[in-house]
């Protein structure tokens, strides 16, 4: 017998494969925002390259809220979420997993993106790898987040859950901005990468937990 | 205190002396503060607007950290009464850090040259604001008064994280705004002159929250058991 976490990674990977806004969407959404900056500012190549960081940190996090609402409103509708609070299985790994199937289908397509953000804003090539790091991080931390707020706003609107979690999202925007500035400028940024990842190992237990206790609010 | 009549008719008497103990710390404290206590030998009277900033940067701060109790309270035990201070507390908050804002930025434009800088300190304590209003947002949203505690818990509990970065923001990084004006460990930087008053305002600040904390509770208990008899009783006693 498989294991339900295999199945339930395998069922939502299918339907968001199936319905391919949901990967597409957050992507273009992306690249768009990132084609405003030069439109707006002006295609200078020192002043793009110095802003690099910023722009593509910030279009990132609004990219990862986007698809929020998805990660547990469809389950809510249909009564999948019934049922997993019902099977007596773990609801703690089911938050997990679906925080991490959310970061599959939005954090990973955002890293590729972020490669041609980087070659269109001029961002210097040694700092690539700096900017991947930190957005892998980065973005797993927003996936949690937005898990927590797309729970609290369950069956309301989308906008409602970013307004709640893009303030708890400023520090690891400083972080990331952080680690590809001093990768720019050749400075040492693992210790912004300790700091990421430590927020991530604090993160995944606690935010998890809190975020089975806010569906539950949906289940009284 | 579980019980929302026998908290209300003892509120009425704990509002008298909490109203009359802050009015007099405070007159006292900022008497002392502004009218009594030397000029600083490099900033002149401009410095005076601490003995409102420190005590209101504290209360913010310590407001938050209280909601953090009231919501792990909220979370775990289901007591009514801590969602209800954490309603009732929020926005206090909110308005203390607000005031730390305002001030800051008054002093730092003779002191600084500039209403607002972009240093650790000044940042964190403006994330502080906009997760206050997150908490207050949320409220507002969720129909079911219960409901909506216990979701402004949850996040009181995550936001909570901000606050040793707000804490430690002097330390950690090169910063324009000073460290802290008091340490538990070591004796104050100041003249006694200047910080006995100072102390004596953050007192006054703590009685005033637990004051306005007090009356917004009672509202809140009033609005929440309006369809109870003991709350037309006493609605019917006071008109």
């Amino acid at each position: 017998m498989k294991s339900w976490t295999y199945i339930l990674l395998k069922r939502d990977l299918l339907i968001a494969f199936r319905r391919s806004a949901t990967y597409i969407t957050p992507l273009i959404f992306f690249l768009i925002v990132i084609t405003f900056f030069p439109l707006a500012l002006g295609p200078q190549e020192k002043l793009l390259s110095s802003l690099a960081p910023g722009v593509i940190w910030i279009a990132a996090l609004l990219a990862s809220l986007l698809a929020v609402e998805t990660i547990f409103n469809e389950d809510f509708r249909d009564g999948t979420l019934d049922s997993f609070f019902i099977s007596l299985e773990p609801t703690f790994i089911l938050v997990f997993v679906k925080v991490f199937i959310h970061w599959l289908i939005t954090g990973l397509p955002l890293l590729l993106a972020s490669c041609v953000a980087a070659l269109v804003l001029y961002l210097p090539f040694e700092s690539v790898s700096a900017m991947i790091l930190s957005l892998i991080l980065g973005t797993f931390f927003m996936s949690l987040l937005g898990a927590l707020g797309a729970a609290l706003s369950l069956g309301k609107s989308a906008i409602l859950s970013a307004v709640i979690v893009l303030p708890f999202s400023i520090p690891t925007l400083l972080m990331g901005t952080s680690v590809i500035a001093s990768a720019i400028n050749n400075q040492e940024y693992t210790g912004f990468l300790m700091i990421m990842g430590g927020m991530l190992a604090i993160g995944i237990p606690a935010i998890c937990l809190l975020t089975v206790e806010a569906l539950l609010l949906s289940y009284d | 205190m579980g019980s929302p009549p026998l908290f209300y008719r003892w509120s009425s008497k704990a509002l008298v002396w909490l109203g009359v103990s802050s009015i007099i710390t405070l007159s006292l404290g900022l008497f002392m503060g502004i009218g009594l206590s030397p000029a600083d030998y490099k900033q002149g009277d401009v410095y005076r607007i601490i003995y409102i900033h420190v005590p209101s940067a504290i209360m913010g701060e310590s407001i938050f950290i209280f909601m953090a109790l009231c919501g792990f309270i909220n979370i775990i035990w289901r007591a009514k009464i801590s969602g209800m201070l954490l309603k009732a507390a929020a926005p206090i908050g909110m308005s203390f850090v607000l005031l730390v804002l305002t001030t800051g930025s008054i002093w730092g434009k003779p002191t600084w040259g500039t209403w607002w800088v972009w240093d650790a300190r000044l940042t964190s304590t403006l994330i502080l604001f906009f997760i206050y209003a997150a908490l207050i947002g949320l409220h507002s949203t969720i129909e079911d008064k219960i409901k909506a505690d216990r979701a402004v818990s949850i996040l009181a509990i995550v936001g909570v994280a901000i606050i040793p970065v707000i804490k430690k923001s002097v330390d950690w990084w090169q910063t324009l705004h000073q460290p802290s004006t008091f340490k538990l460990t070591s004796a104050p930087s100041m003249s006694p002159e200047m910080y006995q008053p100072l102390l004596i305002c953050v007192i006054g600040f703590y009685l005033v929250f637990a004051f306005i904390l007090t009356l917004n509770l009672r509202n809140e208990i009033l609005e929440r058991e309006s369809s109870k008899k003991w709350v037309k009783e006493v609605i019917g006693n006071q008109s």
